[in-house]
């Protein structure tokens, strides 16, 4: 049972009457008719418990874009519907006007449509469905909060996805499928060709042009079907907030740019979200599935508060990978937990494979080691120069062991990685 | 992955029994537990003989205390008024009844007791020297606490007469002729006793000296019980007054109209019809459209927290040296890349690279990098600054 403003319009039009009758009686005489106004109103409200309620949902949507939650409301009872419906979504679903108003004739339905606006990935599911009947006289209401299930995927933003014109565009110069005048290196044969004015006279097969009256290059291309396996940390350091986003946002936009990439320059791309146990892995998927694979398995990776197993890391990998291949490490370089926990093992990865480290920088860190206003300040400033210099030495023994380490600040990480995967490409070190 | 498949779902799955249940369920508690406190508070409010320990009230069980004299009266037919306030005791007098003041410790004022002469009553005065000489003339009466003995009444007064002796300490003198004073004691003149009565225009006034016979420690004492009995049962009503030292004016409450009853009596129904508006729009408002709606929260755990709480560290322990060496090393390894030496470039040669650089003494730039550490605030941010003068000079040159 619920009121409605005509419930207190009533209550106050016994103002009057008291001023009338001025005893107490009044009142409560007053409020016994407030009371069976109301309670005969509600009884005569069509049962919110007689309408069929479906819920139509896109199964995902992208962050930030809208997406469309359908209420489809039948009315199965005899006698009309009037009131309200609140479609319920959690918060950061951003329901845009989540409430209805709804007139339905015995038998009549309607859809409404609640426009939601997700501002955090991960999965949303749909609260309760909530009807509210009014009576005939609107002065009080029925209400039922029925269970109505649905979930809606909210996939990461990809923003990162604004680099890949200009990635694939280097990409082909690589592939030496565009007209430049400096053709990408790459290590495989790919064929021979006519010299024209401009090629690189060392690319000059001497052995076919002796076969024939023509000088005929080589031409290489990059290698093509190499195998590259992305392994998102999701332990605690990717909990932590780098310009109010936590760490793993930019992570999985770098994996998404990355995948992207590797998937049209031919290679084949794995991956694995992993802290002490696996949390998404994406195998075995190729060519036009492999992007929304990746989305779906992302949408709801997210930060474990516990330290990621690198021996653990390490075992997976090689349970993957039987051949060479390009493991990329979504991670941060947080110098004290790189120590205790990748280097001890990194050597069983870089022997194998080639190993690239991404770790998203803290622009804070810089603006703290700057910073000279008081006492205080440059004494955080010198702890900031501290941990800068940390950074870097255990930059420098990863790099020494093998590891390609790639650190860039949250919007900068995908682009980086994705050049520092062209090129490692271009050099045919994949 | 699996297609939802959408069945239309109609109601919660429950019943207007099944609903009925829960509620009862639900709220059976909260009245049980209400319905206590309703049981509690009427035991609690049942008129039951409360007590107290204010010496000489009537309701007192302590020593000091006079409910003995009151259950006794009580147990007569005498109608006892207990009054704490000089106005209350004007109100509470009717004619033909028996004012008694108890004590005048708390009387400040005379018009505190002054208005018992007009009154239509007889009065009796205990332990109140000052009420008897403004309303009897007794010239004075003290209570010195000497040990009381037993004395006869050595007067015709019936009341003490009756009594036969008593045991008290309070003395008083009066030398008004009309005046019968009983109780003398054995070295005493003829107008010095403990008990006295006068008569003043038709007002029958009697006076005790000493509040004792009163009290529930020494009523049964010798003839203390016939005494107080005969004075103060003389009628049916008796109006108990025991000035309290919160009686702050003469006529409070007597004299201008309270706030209830400036405003017309319709205020208060008003009020309450209010009141039900105001229920309402609460019930209005306060119903949900369905329930909060929970999601758990992401953790928030900012980058520079540790670097922060490693700065405020070195802050506390005063770690100059660890904090000069950090920020001296960052702008060397800064330097040394910008001059293009590798990070592993000994001392002395960075240091010539950096003072040909930027054309500053060798020993200044070595002070700058390699120098003792400073030793307090000010040392510490002339360092800080130093270091990024010379950062940006390599920078530039």
């Amino acid at each position: 049972m619920a009121l409605t403003w005509r419930a207190a319009v009533l209550a106050a039009l016994g103002i009057p009457a008291v001023l009338v009758v001025p005893v107490p009686g009044t009142v409560l005489l007053w409020a016994l008719v407030v009371l069976v106004v109301c309670v005969l109103d509600a009884a005569l409200a069509a049962s919110p418990r007689e309408v069929a309620v479906v819920r139509r949902v896109p199964p995902s949507v992208r962050l930030g874009e809208p997406a469309a939650s359908d209420l489809e409301a039948t009315n199965v009872s005899s006698r009309r519907l009037r009131g309200l419906v609140r479609d319920a979504w959690p918060p950061s679903s951003g329901a845009i006007a989540p409430r209805h108003q709804v007139d339905l004739p015995p038998g009549d339905g309607r859809r409404l449509r609640t426009t939601l606006v997700p501002t955090r990935r991960g999965d949303a599911h749909a609260d309760r469905v909530t009807i509210r009947s009014i009576g005939p006289l609107g002065v009080a209401a029925r209400q039922a909060s029925i269970e109505v299930p649905a979930r809606l995927r909210v996939l990461p933003e990809f923003a990162s996805r604004r680099h890949l014109p200009s990635r694939l565009a280097r990409l082909r110069e690589l592939d030496g499928r565009a007209a430049v005048q400096v053709r990408g290196a790459g290590t495989e044969f790919d064929s021979l060709r006519e010299y024209v004015i401009g090629d690189d006279v060392r690319s000059i097969d001497w052995r076919a042009s002796a076969r024939r009256s023509d000088v005929v290059v080589r031409t290489w291309r990059p290698e093509r079907d190499r195998r590259v396996l992305v392994v998102l940390d999701t332990g605690r350091t990717s909990a932590v907030r780098v310009l109010d986003a936590p760490r793993i946002d930019a992570s999985i936009e770098a994996a998404l740019l990355l995948a992207a990439l590797a998937t049209r320059a031919g290679d084949r791309v794995e991956l694995l979200a992993y802290d002490r146990r696996v949390r998404a892995r994406v195998a075995g998927t190729g060519g036009p599935r492999l992007m929304p694979a990746l989305a779906d398995a992302l949408a709801t990776a997210h930060p474990e508060l516990i330290e990621t197993d690198w021996a653990g890391v390490v075992s997976q990998v090689r349970e993957r990978l039987s051949q060479r291949a390009l493991v990329v490490l979504l991670t941060a370089l947080d110098p004290a937990v790189v120590e205790q926990g990748l280097l001890p093992v990194v050597d069983q990865l870089t022997s194998r494979h080639q190993v690239v480290l991404a770790s998203v920088a803290d622009p804070e860190l810089h603006e703290l080691s700057r910073q000279r206003g008081s006492a205080a300040e440059v004494f955080d400033a010198a702890a900031a120069e501290r941990v800068g210099l940390e950074r870097a030495a255990v930059a420098v023994r990863l790099r020494q062991r093998g590891v390609e380490v790639v650190e860039a600040l949250p919007d900068d990480l995908a682009p980086r990685l994705a050049d520092t995967y062209l090129a490692l490409k271009a050099a045919g070190r994949l | 992955m699996t297609t939802t498949t959408h069945v239309p779902v109609v109601g919660d799955g429950t019943t207007a029994r099944s609903r009925a249940t829960s509620r009862w369920r639900r709220w059976r508690g909260p009245i049980a537990i209400l319905s206590l406190l309703c049981v509690v508070g009427l035991l609690a409010a049942l008129p039951e003989p409360r007590t107290s320990s204010v010496p000489l009230a009537p309701d007192s069980t302590a020593t000091t205390g006079a409910r003995a004299v009151a259950q006794i009266l009580e147990g007569q037919g005498v109608e006892i008024t207990f009054v704490r306030r000089a106005a209350a005791a004007r109100a509470a007098v009717t004619p033909g009844s028996t004012v008694l003041l108890a004590g005048e410790r708390n009387l400040f004022d005379q018009s505190q007791f002054d208005f018992l002469a007009d009154v239509d009553a007889d009065l009796v005065l205990v332990d109140a020297s000052w009420a008897a000489s403004v309303l009897a003339g007794v010239d004075s009466s003290w209570s010195d606490g000497s040990a009381s003995a037993d004395v006869a009444p050595g007067c015709d007064d019936p009341d003490a007469v009756a009594a036969g002796a008593l045991r008290a300490t309070g003395r008083l003198i009066a030398s008004t002729p009309d005046t019968v004073v009983c109780f003398r004691g054995p070295d005493e003149s003829a107008d010095q006793g403990a008990y006295a009565v006068r008569t003043v225009d038709g007002q029958r006034i009697a006076m005790l000296a000493d509040a004792t016979p009163l009290t529930n420690a020494h009523l049964a004492d010798t003839g203390n019980a016939a005494l107080v009995l005969r004075m103060l049962g003389r009628h049916d009503h008796l109006v108990w007054y025991l000035p309290s030292p919160y009686d702050t004016g003469s006529d409070e409450g007597a004299g201008g109209p309270g706030l209830g009853d400036l405003v017309p009596p319709v205020v208060g129904v008003l009020a309450l019809q209010l009141l039900l508006v105001v229920l309402v729009v609460a019930i209005w408002r306060g119903r949900r459209l369905g329930r909060l709606v929970t999601e758990p929260m992401p953790v928030v755990v900012p980058a520079a927290e540790a670097t922060r709480g490693r700065g405020r560290l070195y802050r506390r322990s005063r770690s100059f040296g660890h904090a000069a060496a950090a920020l001296r090393a960052g702008a060397a390894s800064r330097g040394a890349r910008r001059l293009g030496l590798p990070a592993s470039t000994p001392a002395p040669q960075l240091i010539d690279a950096v003072a040909l650089a930027t054309g500053r003494r060798i020993p200044d730039v070595a002070a700058l990098f390699y120098g003792p550490p400073p030793t307090d605030d000010s040392a510490l941010a002339r360092l800080a600054r130093d270091l990024d003068d010379i950062e940006s000079e390599v920078q530039s040159s």
